[in-house]
């Protein structure tokens, strides 16, 4: 208890400074800034990627493989496609859709944990036992299994991530809420008359959500290569659509031609690295139980 | 506290040491057996599953088949338009229903016994019997002995392709007694196949060293054999991957590379290798369903126009590279019956616009199946389909792909529901009727919902092709039936691929065929 009520009294000009610039502290260490600008980047570039492609990314124009050069910077595939076009092209699905996939099964694993921590007893056994059960499978087999019966799209890819990915989710929030819910102010709330969900909604989210939202944030990279992996296996995006993974996987078939697949590799690298970094610094910031580690460590 | 540390760095060094050392071992002595001239690597991708030769039916298998036994009858080098005898020769009744074999004097097995009508006609009974993958070959056929040297080959309906069967290595002729004496017999209680995996008892040109199914196979000259002696004592097949098979060669630890994709070989260039492309035996084929109740765009005549006239065969053929060929009709280049590419489909964009337009298209959404998980001589039929797609959309045809593994999407195939689909035929014999499952009614056929009946004039064309009895009458029947099909069948041919061969210099001749691959006894 001494630990949340010690932060040191700043002086008045720092508080003052601190205001004006209204930069999270957690963002403010060169991992962060530099996760941050590579992720900006690649939103923007994902964003823009129909006006700044050399080429349309599904022509098969060219003559095939041919390796990096002034006209292809980053050279053609078997088919005789721009890889440069097709790697912008290919963030709108390798980025967009994990991000997409992150924020659902927040929503989702949410949802499911706050009402498995809040009321118990039956709700908790059963929410918490088919997480259990999703849990006791290697997340990328059962992610296969799902998107091969359902058959090979985006839709179903990202249907099959949703499954596996949820139950994190729900297993963290449960276990916040449960503590929470027990605080003096949440049965205040309730006492005044509070319904569950008005409670659940104004009491207790406002306190869980920054641990949940750092594991979202760390779960992005881990997303976006999960998504690549199931289109390596051909059960993500369906040809010609450029996708990371699949293109990767159309190197693997041409193993010479190094750039078809090297490319898009370095871009789910750079993709995922800068999320992971993101995710670290935000946990050290807003995650109020390494907060206090972490500023000991770096003073 | 030094000590462990010190202790495990003593153990990885000691066990790098050994690695080397074995490493360096190994390499020596195939080195040094390869530098006596006599042994022979040959890289291959292999889908082995036995060295018994009447129960196997893959191309590995029959590789090492082919290497180990004989046949009654065979080919010559790579043409398959003729059969030629081997441990016998044949002769045909007028009506194809009756062949009657003579075994040829002087053939021994490599025990020294020799080659004798029992074991003719207990190797194709055994085939039969054991109810194995090759046992179809046979199917229908009554197998007897008719005197001391000659045996009948009887079926009910004329069977003209018998011959150009009997040479499948499938087919070889095994030492009865040997056979016998290790549990085997011409029923589906035979129990000779542990023991083939681990001897021959053949009258090849080799006999068998060592087995193992999922690495490599060793053969050793068979001293007895009658025939021209091969050049090397001992051959080594290994089970190599493609981009492996490639470094393999180009470092000279194997002398010949077996599948090697175009782009691949490509990339060796010929400096230090030969590289052998001729078109394979695999037909590569799109197929719309003319069942209207599947879909009543593909089932539409017009329609079924535009797409052959929207592809591009000459782009496709270059994405498979050199050697690869459109082939006229479905019967691939090497057989009997085929046509020119020049009398098949042809490119024709504002012909495809014109069928289109008549058709009453409308950019409807069509679906293309295709199996994403396997190649064809190392192309991928995904790059095929996306090939096909962009071609299509450019007269404007809006193919949606969906692709699928093949264990799930066969079945799809094989019940006839596919509104578009792209798939492969290896042939089971090279011999044209074979490709009559393409015509309405029949397997393939079927499939592509041509109901028997749905197109008279193709169906007439085929029933004279099956009664066709000469070579040439037979040309010219299979070549009117193909011409008929590409006009209003609904199958498109689009590509046969090639076969790579690559061998180092110091291989001055390979022996290629279509039915088993490589005659490893042809190595010279």
């Amino acid at each position: 208890m001494s630990q949340t009520t010690a932060p040191a009294q700043p002086d008045v000009l720092a508080v003052a400074a601190r205001r004006r610039m209204r930069f999270p502290a957690a963002l403010r260490n060169p991992l962060a800034v530099t996760g941050t600008a590579i992720i900006v980047i690649w939103l923007l570039l994902a964003l823009f990627a129909p006006m700044i492609s050399p080429a349309d990314p599904l022509a098969q124009d060219f003559d095939r493989l041919q390796p990096p050069s002034a006209a292809h910077l980053f050279g053609t595939d078997q088919l005789g496609r721009d890889v440069l076009s097709r790697v912008l092209d290919g963030a709108r699905v390798s980025i967009i859709l994990p991000l997409l996939l992150v924020v659902s099964s927040l929503f989702v694993g949410t949802i499911a944990g706050s009402i498995a921590g809040y009321f118990g007893k039956v709700a908790d056994e059963v929410i918490m036992r088919i997480a259990d059960l999703v849990f006791a499978f290697p997340t990328i087999i059962l992610a296969m299994v799902i998107a091969a019966s359902l058959g090979p799209s985006l839709t179903n890819a990202v249907i099959a991530m949703l499954i596996v990915s949820w139950p994190a989710y729900a297993r963290v929030t449960r276990s916040l809420v449960v503590v929470a819910s027990r605080s003096e102010y949440v049965v205040a709330g309730r006492l005044l008359g509070n319904s569950p969900f008005t409670s659940l909604g104004k009491d207790i989210l406002p306190n869980i959500i920054a641990p949940v939202v750092v594991l979202a944030t760390l779960d992005v990279g881990t997303a976006i290569l999960l998504l690549a992996g199931l289109s390596f296996l051909g059960l993500g995006a369906v040809p010609p659509t450029p996708d990371w993974g699949a293109m990767v996987s159309d190197g693997v078939q041409n193993f010479s031609s190094w750039w078809i697949s090297v490319f898009p590799g370095l871009a789910i690298l750079t993709v995922v690295l800068a999320f992971n970094f993101l995710g670290d610094a935000l946990r050290d910031g807003l995650d109020p139980r390494t907060a206090d580690a972490v500023k000991g460590r770096a003073l | 506290m030094l000590s462990p540390l010190r202790r495990v760095v003593g153990i990885v060094g000691i066990a790098v040491v050994a690695t080397l050392g074995i490493t360096a071992c190994s390499a020596g002595s195939s080195d040094s057996s390869s530098s006596g001239g006599k042994s022979v690597v040959v890289d291959s991708s292999f889908d082995l599953k036995t060295a018994d030769p009447n129960r196997e039916y893959e191309t590995t298998g029959s590789i090492v088949a082919k290497a180990l036994y004989e046949t009654l009858l065979t080919f010559k080098g790579d043409d398959v338009t003729k059969p030629i005898d081997g441990l016998a020769s044949y002769e045909m009744n007028a009506d194809n229903t009756v062949m009657t074999l003579t075994m040829a004097d002087g053939h021994v097995f490599s025990d020294g016994t020799p080659v004798t009508v029992d074991d003719a006609v207990f190797s194709l009974q055994r085939v039969q019997g054991i109810k194995g993958n090759p046992s179809f070959l046979l199917g229908g056929i009554t197998v007897a002995k008719t005197s001391d040297t000659t045996l009948t080959l009887t079926s009910a309906t004329p069977n003209p392709a018998l011959p150009y069967i009997l040479p499948n290595p499938a087919l070889s002729v095994v030492n009865k007694k040997v056979v016998e004496a290790n549990g085997g017999t011409a029923t589906d209680a035979d129990g000779a196949e542990a023991y083939l995996n681990g001897a021959s008892a053949g009258s090849g040109p080799y006999m068998l060293e060592s087995f193992d199914v999922a690495s490599q196979v060793v053969f050793t000259k068979n001293p007895k054999y009658t025939g021209d002696a091969p050049a090397y004592d001992r051959v080594v097949l290994r089970n190599v991957q493609g981009p492996t098979q490639k470094l393999n060669i180009q470092a000279g630890e194997s002398q010949v590379a077996l599948d090697l994709n175009p782009d691949q070989v490509a990339e060796v260039g010929s400096s230090d290798v030969t590289v052998l492309s001729s078109p394979s035996r695999y037909m590569i084929f799109l197929l719309l369903n003319q069942d209207p109740s599947v879909s009543a765009i593909t089932s539409n005549p017009d329609f079924l126009k535009a797409v052959k006239a929207g592809i591009d065969y000459n782009k496709i053929v270059d994405l498979a590279g050199d050697g690869s060929v459109q082939p006229g009709g479905f019967i691939p280049s090497l057989f009997v019956g085929a046509i020119d590419a020049s009398d098949g489909n042809q490119h024709d964009a504002a012909a495809a616009k014109a069928a289109l337009a008549k058709s009453g298209y409308k950019g409807e959404d069509v679906t293309l199946n295709f199996p994403n998980d396997i190649t064809v001589q190392g192309l991928s039929l995904q790059s095929v389909a996306e090939s096909v797609q962009a071609q299509l959309k450019e007269v404007g045809i809006n193919i949606v792909l969906a692709p699928a593994p093949v264990a799930t999407e066969l079945d799809a195939y094989r019940g006839g529901k596919e509104t578009v689909g792209l798939w492969y035929w290896g042939p089971d014999f090279p011999d044209p009727s074979n490709y009559l499952a393409f015509t309405p009614g029949e397997l393939v056929g079927l499939r592509a919902g041509w109901a028997a009946g749905a197109d008279s004039t193709v169906t007439d064309l085929a029933t004279a092709a099956k009664a066709a009895v000469s070579t040439d009458e037979r040309q010219s029947a299979y070549a009117a039936l193909q011409k008929a099909q590409n006009a209003s069948g609904p199958f498109v041919p689009l590509l046969q691929p090639a076969q790579n061969v690559v061998t180092s210099k110091s291989i001055t001749a390979v022996s290629l065929n279509p039915v088993w691959t490589i005659d490893l006894a042809g190595i010279k």
